[in-house]
């Protein structure tokens, strides 16, 4: 219900969606952001265009439910600083979320005017809400909140763990972080390409959860560097946010041949090397004047097809066993990659990499879609005798990503799923474990997902462990 | 006796409501004859259409005559009965029992009681009665019938003689109050009275006594009665003791709450003991019986009938520009002593000297006389009721608005309305002792002095503590307060509301919204609180009520305020007023609540007596606060501390000497604030909506004070919106008058707090409410927690559920577009498994029947002639949209319902027409061609979205089609009006279906109705006048633009406006000659089979269908930018994104109905006819939460036992008018041939009153062959002579003719789209035709062309909402020319006042010279707001005062060549001296140069 605006009821139809990006000769030049941040004008006239209308779609869609319609509003009077607060109060990261949420497939895919009128850029306005905010001085207000007394301990300092610990910091609890690398983050600061999201983002909000008095313990590995018995010692709760580092392979044979390379560390190798941070575990791989094959049709994918063409493969082609309309991956990052020159080879399912010592190409076979399952997902049927060799200097493996949580959680009750995750409870505690003084989210609870689900996840522990403590 | 009153339903016996034709006839000069009392029984004969009659076709709904005493025909039957009679003596018709014992105790009592007062009963009189002119149904319920002679004492003068029968006759009525039949009519040495219930031919038969030619009178009022009760009633029959009343009385309520708080203020001296004849007003019976009590009591305390009157009925004095201050300063005065009984009234009364009519302010019911040569005064709600030769016609009028009119029989004095007023104002000098006594709060000095002072100081964390502890959410500050803030005016949505009512949700809700504003809809009919403002009063008085009867000074003691929303400054004023000796005492609401259970009853007893003390002590105001929060402490919600207070007080009689003023943090919106009001606060200080007002003014960088002032201005308007509807114009009537109904609500709450609302199925406890507002407390003064988001106007994720949430959207849209069965059952799964949200979700249907198989259930086809889709017009819906679910429709077999606004002509005929044409308030696009081409005629008389109010269609919206449909011009802001102007009462609506069915007699009439208490009663009502299809809405609502208040606020579930309207209809045998549609948020098979099994035997669908086109529930629709393109006229929306087609609606339909199958075969019903009303397939589920379980649903399923065997659906393929309209048949068969050989013709007819819709048939007729117009080239010409029916030349085709030498009654030329209409008096008349009424009310109501010339007057509201026709009149009554879109009006002589309001196409002529006074010029009496005017006199520009002289002639020429008016005449031959005489009027947006061609 909202008010009526003559003056600009029309503004989805007299202003388009806009969503300005560098032209790819230029961006695939450098791993800097391709988007073009908003101003004040432009991120109001794409607010205005939002129906307001009686069903948010997008807030219902959005899986941490933010306030998009109200906030939209709020920038569209150019009241930033209650839209800032407002976006804040859902997400803890939505200056991130802006950036790498697939937005297509959550806020703007559910948007009413994604029907033919262009969905409101959502994401870029939220960016810029927390962006634009930020850079004029502001703060989360905590100014009324009182101390309780509590602690928890987060391993992790990936999204869960810092949506845990921003709502235990907002009521009065002290979160401290535990985490193995030496920047908060987890796979947002070292996973994801620095195009999607530029790594000064990470040092600031970093700032602004110390501010909020959230403490980060970097370099430290829990179960190695300090013991689980002794968090649950110091502290009245642990929260798990350790993420699914373990990757899916293949199956196939050549896996193990040289010039074949899982996704995750290939990416964090570059983004060290992108920051010169060193190589830590995972050492820089350069996909220079390589012919590269990309397997898989997901997000990570994605970021491999995108960063080998930053460094300046001869050619990127992404394979992938189901049609176009079928994979999983964001709709813009597949139109961001093909900009920058990525083919995409559909229907080709993956049998073997072959090659003497080394890599020296794929074989493929060729597929057709079956029936739709009950999630509208067609499963693909390979089609005999349609085996071909493609010929390739380097495979980048991009299957996903299992759980693999740390064994010694099993001494402390907590259990898991066969499928290696740690099981929580549903309603009323959400992300208590078996063990009622330890939590857990994100990945390690609900398997590879976003990191807007993490985000939830970890914030609803926090209020799981603030309900347990009657707090 | 039958009396018996089910308690195990809805129904409920309060719900009576009355309407009816009324009349009066007096020799002025007090001449008696028996001849005149055979005139009124006459007359009244005549009037038998505006009264009902009983399912058995014989019983009416009673009539009767209030007769002055016929002294020689008492003196002679007494004589007959040995009964003595003294020189002053009185005598009655008394009601006995029919059980003998009980008849004999009645009597003895009465005896006894008049024996006390001193008085004689000289004797018992059987009165003769003839039991077979009653009917059935009468007859079961006949009491024994008999006269009771008194004697009065030697030294007693008549007053105190009657008096002390008032005396003797209200005690023996206390004493006997448990026998239902026992009764006196009137007791009184002045009047007596005749009634019963029959049919008015048959009062004679039934009393032979009235045939008797010694029987004779010089006075005689009488009555015939429609009542919308079902349970006719001997005693209702009017007249009562002193009067008839035509009309209903709004206000009721609220007058029977005061007249008991004020009890001790009736003390007369002339009374020995007030407390014997309290409560003076009966809260039984109905609305006029208690107009009567109350006069009663005034005339027996010793005033006369002219300050009564004034008293109870003033005009609308506040806003009259014409007033003198002397009248003004007596009505204002006046206004001090006693609130308005509000509502359309016409009364007739007589004290047995005078003999007087009254109208109410707004003039709603007709009254026309007639004075013949023999000094004959007849007054009736029509005129033609006696034949005069015209040569015996001396003078006839109308009383106009707010106007009374009397006879003095003893001195044979006529008193016209301005004898009357100057009386009034001269009897005390009214303006010095206002002058001396009374204040406004505004110039009261007050400590605080500073703007700064007047700020809430609340700010910050405090603010958002408040926030937190009184629920007001983000949502709530976002779209309800800061456009009150921003632009004085409520917020608009649409899509209705989805969520479930307060006792059925999971969220924390207020008290508020646990009550339902009540509207007015048929026995009444909403006021336009805009265009007609002028009626409208928020105006409060603070000081004490003192003694009714003394007419002293000190009455005018009183501070007045013009709001009853109170702002800072004002508070503090209110506060400051000792200085006056009104002194203040706080009560704060807050306690200390236990964990061991609630003690909020207690807490609530305790503020009671601290009121009651404080008033003892000398205390005037009582302020209930809630405003000092404390961490340990919760308050009495303010509602039930105020409606508890108000009650305790009344029932004291002590509230009359306090106000209550409540400041509290807890009412906020329009409806909020109206409730705390309508449960006895006489102020309200909402103090957390202005502190929160404030911030949002500080967040803009706005003024505060501005947004302060502009939130108090649009709660103001709000509130005169929310009284509006239920027709009451002021609020002091308004207050304490409950008008509301409580849904879900337990009696331990209601009996203390709103002891008298309607309440109907229980529910929440004072435990839940003090649990919820524990856990708002808690959370308030938690800084972590944050002001909650809102979620009850839109989805909010974990906020209240919306039965249209994204999900169920969502899932719908899956299934239309595959047409794949998985996905309705994902959305019927949804649907039928949602947390329960509806009653429906509480009530499971039966699982252990045998079930049958699929097959052997009737199949889709019979089943989808039971399913319409609800009207949404065009302008509402794209054409696509509409078009798309009438092609739908019509390929499954069902029905689309046309909407308001008319329908292309290319789409009659072909499978893109809409079965259902509907007839809205607005009459947009309804013409004859439009009527004849439907199988069903719905009268639309409310919407779920907004019932009681208007709607408007913006001038963005309305582009070339929707005007060529609306017959107007593209950009032309379009009004729909509150009320049908035609029906302000049930016998209207009764002679709308008459019309509609002259018309059209193939289509079948439906009328509309909203889920509301006592619409049970409505219905029966309207199936008496004779609908043939009755749909029930429930509170949902669709695309209208609707206040929020009133889209969240108003209406009830469709669940229990179903029950109680099947229930009813069994109980009074109607049952089977109406048939039932249930409407309202049905989805799916399971809500169709629940609706069948409650009693619908038809189901209608709005929502659904247009999600199924691809509706997203965006909640826009108001603003024309739709983006699905399913509710907007934008052409890009339109064109290219509106992705609906016919087949996903019938898709929908298709699965909807198979589910229906699948569940009919479980139950084991093979047809739809044998589920309808079988409620014992259904039980009653327990809920899920405390609320839900504290839930009776009992009364929605209840059958009572008298019901038992009667039937369950209709089974009469229509309603058939008791009128069969036998003359317009002949009409017909007299000019068939020429109009299917288009002859043309004349033909000669003699017309009476009771000829009505004259010329309709014929029109019909013309309309099916030819369409609107194409018969205009060969016209036939009725012509009439004498008085024509109501409706003459309703919905008149081109072909048709019609010219009457007489008068003719309301509703001339309405809908009228081509012919002429042509009247003027009898050629042998005396009287000037410009001086006297020849039409009455509302004529040419929806015209959209054709010409009307009128010698004479016409009645209110001439050319409302004309969109067409031209029309020459000699004068015309208040509210010309309103909501005019089209056409010309031409005036030869005065208006009423109002004129032009809401007129926004056409012009207007109107002749008025310079006035004699410069302040009652015409400029006075237009409603500027949309219009503006210009003397023609050259001002208009040379070039365009020619043209319209010219035209302006041509007009006047026609008219008098067609009439031959010598008014007309001498306009002719003096025009050029006239015409600077003439004003033209015009909608401010027309040019001059255009307008002309475009009329022309």
């Amino acid at each position: 219900m909202s008010v009526a605006k003559p003056d600009n009821n029309f503004k989805f139809l007299t202003s388009e969606r806009s969503l300005d990006k560098q032209a790819a000769p230029d961006r695939v030049t450098h791993f800097n952001e391709i988007y073009v941040p908003f101003d004040e004008q432009s991120a109001a006239d794409q607010s205005g265009r939002c129906l307001g209308c009686g069903n948010p779609y997008c807030e219902w869609k959005c899986p941490v439910h933010n306030f998009i319609p109200d906030w939209l509003a709020l920038v569209e009077e150019g009241r930033l600083m209650e839209a800032a607060e407002l976006s804040n109060r859902t997400n803890s990261l939505p200056e991130i979320c802006g950036r790498i949420c697939p937005q297509d497939r959550l806020c703007e895919g559910a948007c009413t005017l994604n029907d033919g009128l262009g969905a409101v850029t959502i994401g870029s306005v939220e960016k810029y809400i927390t962006d634009t905010a930020l850079k004029q001085g502001w703060q989360p207000d905590l100014s009324d909140v009182v101390p309780t007394g509590k602690r928890m301990a987060i391993i992790g300092a990936g999204p869960a763990g810092l949506g845990c610990a921003d709502i235990l910091a907002r009521n009065g609890v002290e979160a401290v972080v535990y985490d193995r690398y030496d920047e908060i983050g987890g796979l947002l600061m070292f996973g994801i390409p620095g195009f999607k999201l530029d790594k000064d983002v990470i040092t600031l909000r970093r700032k602004v959860f110390e501010n909020m008095g959230i403490k980060f313990q970097l370099n430290t590995e829990v179960g190695k560097d300090i013991s689980m018995e002794q968090l649950l010692d110091k502290y009245d709760g642990v929260f798990l946010g350790m993420g699914t580092y373990k990757f899916v392979d293949g199956g196939f044979p050549g896996e193990g041949l040289p010039g074949v390379y899982p996704a995750l560390p290939y990416l964090i190798g570059n983004v060290r090397e992108q920051l010169s941070m060193g190589a830590a575990d995972s050492p820089f791989i350069d996909m220079k004047d390589k012919n590269v094959l990309v397997l898989g049709g997901g997000d990570t994918a994605m970021d491999c097809n995108r960063t080998a063409i930053r460094q300046g493969a001869r050619s990127v082609s992404c394979v992938y066993r189901r049609d176009e309309a079928n994979m999983p991956g964001s709709r813009a990052e597949l139109v961001n990659a093909k900009e920058e020159g990525v083919e995409f080879l559909w229907n080709r399912q993956p049998l073997e990499i072959v090659g003497d010592d080394k890599v020296e190409g794929l074989k493929v076979v060729r597929t057709e879609l079956g029936p739709a399952d009950l999630n509208g997902r067609r499963s693909p049927q390979p089609i005999p005798g349609s085996e071909e060799i493609i010929a390739a200097d380097a495979v980048l493996v991009a299957f996903g990503f299992r759980p693999n949580p740390p064994h010694w959680l099993e001494q402390f009750g907590v259990e898991f799923h066969k499928d290696g995750r740690v099981k929580v409870q549903g309603t009323g505690s959400v992300g208590q474990t078996s063990n009622p003084r330890i939590f857990a989210g994100g990945d390690m609870s609900r398997g590879s997902d976003l990191v807007v689900t993490a985000v939830h996840d970890g914030r609803n522990a926090a209020y799981a462990f603030l309900d347990s403590m009657d707090l | 006796m039958y009396n018996r009153t089910p308690h195990n339903g809805l129904y409920r016996p309060e719900f009576e409501h009355d309407s009816c034709g009324f009349g009066l006839i007096a020799q002025m000069d007090g001449v008696v004859s028996h001849s005149l009392v055979q005139s009124a029984i006459d007359s009244l004969a005549r009037l038998t259409h505006r009264g009902a009659i009983a399912a058995d076709g014989k019983t009416g709904d009673g009539c009767g005559l209030l007769i002055r005493k016929p002294d020689g025909f008492l003196r002679a039957v007494a004589a007959e009965s040995d009964i003595k009679l003294e020189e002053l003596y009185a005598a009655g018709v008394v009601f006995l029992n029919s059980d003998e014992t009980l008849a004999s105790r009645a009597r003895d009592e009465l005896n006894q009681q008049l024996a006390n007062e001193g008085l004689t009963v000289a004797g018992w009189r059987v009165v003769p009665v003839n039991p077979s002119a009653l009917g059935e149904q009468a007859t079961r319920s006949q009491p024994q019938i008999e006269q009771i002679f008194v004697n009065g004492d030697a030294d007693m003068d008549e007053v105190d003689f009657n008096r002390h029968l008032y005396f003797a006759r209200r005690r023996t009525e206390k004493v006997l109050a448990d026998d239902d039949s026992f009764f006196v009519t009137a007791l009184s040495c002045h009047v007596i009275s005749y009634k019963g219930l029959v049919m008015p031919a048959r009062l004679p038969e039934l009393f032979p006594d009235l045939g008797d030619p010694r029987f004779t009178s010089s006075i005689c009022i009488y009555h015939q009665r429609f009542s919308t009760n079902t349970s006719p009633s001997w005693k209702l029959a009017q007249p009562f003791r002193y009067l008839a009343h035509n009309g209903e009385i709004n206000t009721v309520q609220g007058n029977r709450f005061w007249a008991q708080a004020r009890g001790s203020k009736f003390a007369s001296p002339l009374f020995d003991n007030v407390d014997d004849i309290l409560p003076v007003v009966n809260s039984g019976g109905s609305d006029s019986q208690s107009l009567d009590n109350m006069l009663d009591v005034l005339l027996s305390g010793g005033m006369d009938i002219f300050r009564a009157m004034q008293l109870m009925i003033p005009p609308a004095w506040q806003n009259d520009p014409h007033m003198g201050e002397d009248l003004r300063a007596s009505h204002r005065y006046h206004s001090m002593i006693s609130e308005p009984w509000d509502g359309p009234a016409g009364i007739v009364l007589t004290d047995g000297r005078y003999a007087a009519c009254r109208t109410d302010r707004n003039g709603l019911r007709p009254a026309r006389w007639v004075i013949t040569t023999d000094r004959t005064i007849t007054l009736a709600s029509e005129t033609g009721v006696i034949d005069y030769p015209p040569e015996q016609v001396l003078r006839k009028g109308r009383l106009k608005p707010g106007e009374m009119l009397a006879v003095d029989t003893w001195t044979g004095e006529l008193l016209m309305p301005a004898d009357i007023d100057r009386m009034l104002a001269q009897r005390h000098p009214y303006e010095s002792w206002l002058k001396q006594h009374s204040h406004y709060l505004t110039d009261i000095d007050c400590a605080a002095k500073s703007q700064a002072e007047f700020g809430e100081g609340i700010h910050g964390d405090s603010l958002r503590t408040y926030e937190k502890f009184f629920n007001l959410t983000y949502e709530e500050l976002t779209q309800v307060l800061r456009p009150l803030a921003d632009n004085g005016q409520e917020a608009t949505g649409s899509m209705g509301d989805d969520t479930p009512m307060a006792v059925l949700s999971r969220q924390v809700r207020s008290i508020y919204d646990y009550f339902r504003q009540s509207f007015a809809q048929v026995t009444n009919p909403p006021i336009d609180p805009l265009r007609e403002n002028i009626v409208m009063s928020l105006t409060t008085n603070f000081g004490r009520f003192r003694n009714v009867f003394d007419e002293i000074p000190e009455h005018a003691a009183k501070v007045t305020t013009d709001t009853p929303v109170l702002s800072r400054r004002a508070f503090q004023q209110m506060q400051a007023l000792d200085q006056l000796g009104l002194s203040a005492e706080m009560i704060d609401l807050h306690y200390r609540p236990l964990d061991d259970g609630s003690i909020l009853q207690q807490v609530i007893e305790g503020i009671c007596s601290r009121a009651e003390e404080a008033i003892r002590a000398g205390k005037t105001i009582i302020i209930l606060s809630d405003r000092t929060l404390d961490r340990e402490q919760i308050p009495v919600p303010a509602l039930m501390a105020t409606g508890a207070v108000h009650h305790h007080l009344t029932r004291l009689g002590i509230r009359g000497d306090a106000q209550v003023v409540v400041e509290t943090g807890s009412a906020r919106d329009p409806h909020q604030i109206a409730t705390l009001i309508g449960f006895g606060a006489t102020a309200v200080y909402p103090f957390l909506a202005l502190a929160a007002v404030e911030q949002i003014a500080e967040g803009e960088q706005k003024d505060p004070q501005t947004a302060c002032a502009n939130y108090i201005k649009g709660i103001n308007k709000a509130l005169f919106k929310i009284m509006s509807k239920m027709g009451i114009s002021t609020i002091a009537s308004y207050r304490g008058a409950q008008l509301f109904e409580a849904v879900g609500l337990h009696d331990e709450v209601v009996n203390p707090c709103f002891e008298g609302v309607t309440s109907r199925i229980s529910g929440s406890r004072f435990i839940d409410f003090e649990n919820d507002q524990r856990h708002l407390a808690r959370n308030a003064w938690k800084a972590r927690k944050v002001v909650e988001q809102g979620g009850l106007l839109k989805y909010v994720h974990g906020g209240e559920y919306h039965a249209y949430n994204p999900d169920i959207v969502r899932a719908l849209h899956g299934a239309v577009r595959t047409g794949e069965q998985r996905y309705y059952d994902e959305f019927a799964s949804l649907v039928n498994h949602r947390p329960p949200a509806t009653l429906r979700d509480l009530i499971g249907i039966s699982n252990d029947q045998t079930p049958i198989p699929l097959s052997d259930v009737e199949p889709l086809e019979a089943i989808i002639q039971r399913f319409d889709s609800a009207g949404m017009s065009l302008g509402a819906l794209s054409p696509e949209a509409h078009e798309s679910l009438a092609i739908a429709m019509n390929r499954l077999g069902g029905r689309s319902n046309s909407g308001e606004g008319g329908e292309s002509i290319d789409r009659y005929g072909n499978e893109r027409t809409s079965k259902i044409k509907q007839v809205a308030s607005g009459r947009f696009g309804v013409t004859p061609h439009y009527l004849v081409n439907a199988e069903v005629l719905q009268i639309k008389i409310a919407q779920g979205a907004k019932p009681g109010e208007g709607g408007q269609l913006p001038g963005d919206k309305v582009n070339d089609l929707i005007a060529t449909l609306r017959y107007t011009r593209p950009g032309v802001t379009l009004i729909s009006p509150p009320p049908h102007h035609d029906i302000y009462s049930i016998e209207d609506l009764a002679q709308l279906i008459f019309d509609l069915k002259q018309v059209n007699p193939e289509a079948l009439v439906s009328v509309k109705l909203v889920a509301q208490a006592g619409i049970g009663t409505i219905a029966a009502g309207v199936a008496k006048a004779y609908a043939d299809l009755i749909t029930i809405s429930g509170y949902d609502g669709g695309t209208a633009a609707s206040p929020l208040t009133s889209v969240k606020y108003a209406g009830i579930p469709f669940e229990m406006g179903l029950a109680e309207t099947h229930q009813t209809l069994r109980l009074n045998d109607l049952r089977d000659k109406v048939r039932i549609q249930a409407d309202g948020g049905m989805k799916t098979g399971l809500d169709v089979i629940k609706a069948a099994l409650l009693g619908a035997e038809s189901f209608g669908f709005g929502t659904a269908p247009m999600v199924a086109l691809g509706c997203k529930y965006l909640r826009i629709c108001h603003l024309n930018n739709c983006a699905t393109g399913v509710a907007t006229q934008n052409d890009e929306l339109r064109k290219a994104h509106y992705h609906g087609l016919p087949e996903m609606v019938e898709t929908y339909f298709r699965f909807v109905i198979e589910e229906t199958r699948q569940i009919m075969a479980s139950l084991g019903i093979s047809t739809m006819e044998a589920l309808i009303g079988r409620t014992d397939l259904l039980h009653l589920l327990p809920g899920e939460t405390d609320k839900q379980g504290h839930l009776d649903l009992s009364p929605v399923l209840a059958v009572d036992e008298s019901a038992h065997g009667k039937p369950q659906f209709c089974s009469s393929p229509r309603n058939e008018p008791f009128d069969k309209g036998e003359k317009a048949e002949q009409m017909v068969n007299d000019t068939l041939e020429a109009i299917d050989n288009k002859l043309g013709g004349i033909f000669n007819y003699e017309v009476q009153n009771i000829d009505r819709s004259i010329g309709a048939r014929i029109s019909g007729e013309i309309a099916k062959r030819y369409g609107n117009l194409g018969m205009a080239d060969c016209p036939i010409t009725l012509k009439l002579r004498g008085t024509a029916g109501q409706s003459l030349g309703v919905w008149n085709a081109g072909g048709l003719n019609l010219e009457l030498e007489g008068d003719a009654n309301d509703y001339v030329g309405k809908g009228m789209a081509g012919g002429q209409l042509v009247l003027y008096p009898p050629r042998a008349s005396l009287f000037k035709s410009h001086q006297t009424t020849i039409m009455g009310n509302t004529c040419l109501y929806g015209a959209t062309g054709g010409t009307l010339y009128a010698a004479g007057l016409a009645g209110e509201r001439f050319g409302v909402r004309n969109s067409g026709a031209r029309a020459v009149v000699e004068g015309i009554g208040d509210h010309g020319c309103e909501y005019m879109t089209g056409g010309v009006v031409t005036v030869l002589g005065p208006t009423g006042i109002n004129f032009g309001a809401g007129m926004t196409g056409g012009f207007a002529f109107v002749y008025e010279p310079e006035p004699e006074h410069a302040d009652h010029g015409f400029e006075t009496k237009v409603n500027h707001e949309l219009v503006e005017i210009h003397r023609m006199d050259g001002r208009v520009g040379d070039s365009q005062t020619a043209r319209y002289a010219a035209f302006l002639r041509d007009e006047i020429t026609h008219f008098t060549a067609a009439t031959g008016s010598d008014w007309g005449q001498e306009f002719l031959d003096n025009f050029a001296e006239r015409l600077p005489g003439f004003w033209l009027i015009k909608p401010k947006i027309s040019e001059f140069e255009t307008m002309l061609e475009q009329v022309v």
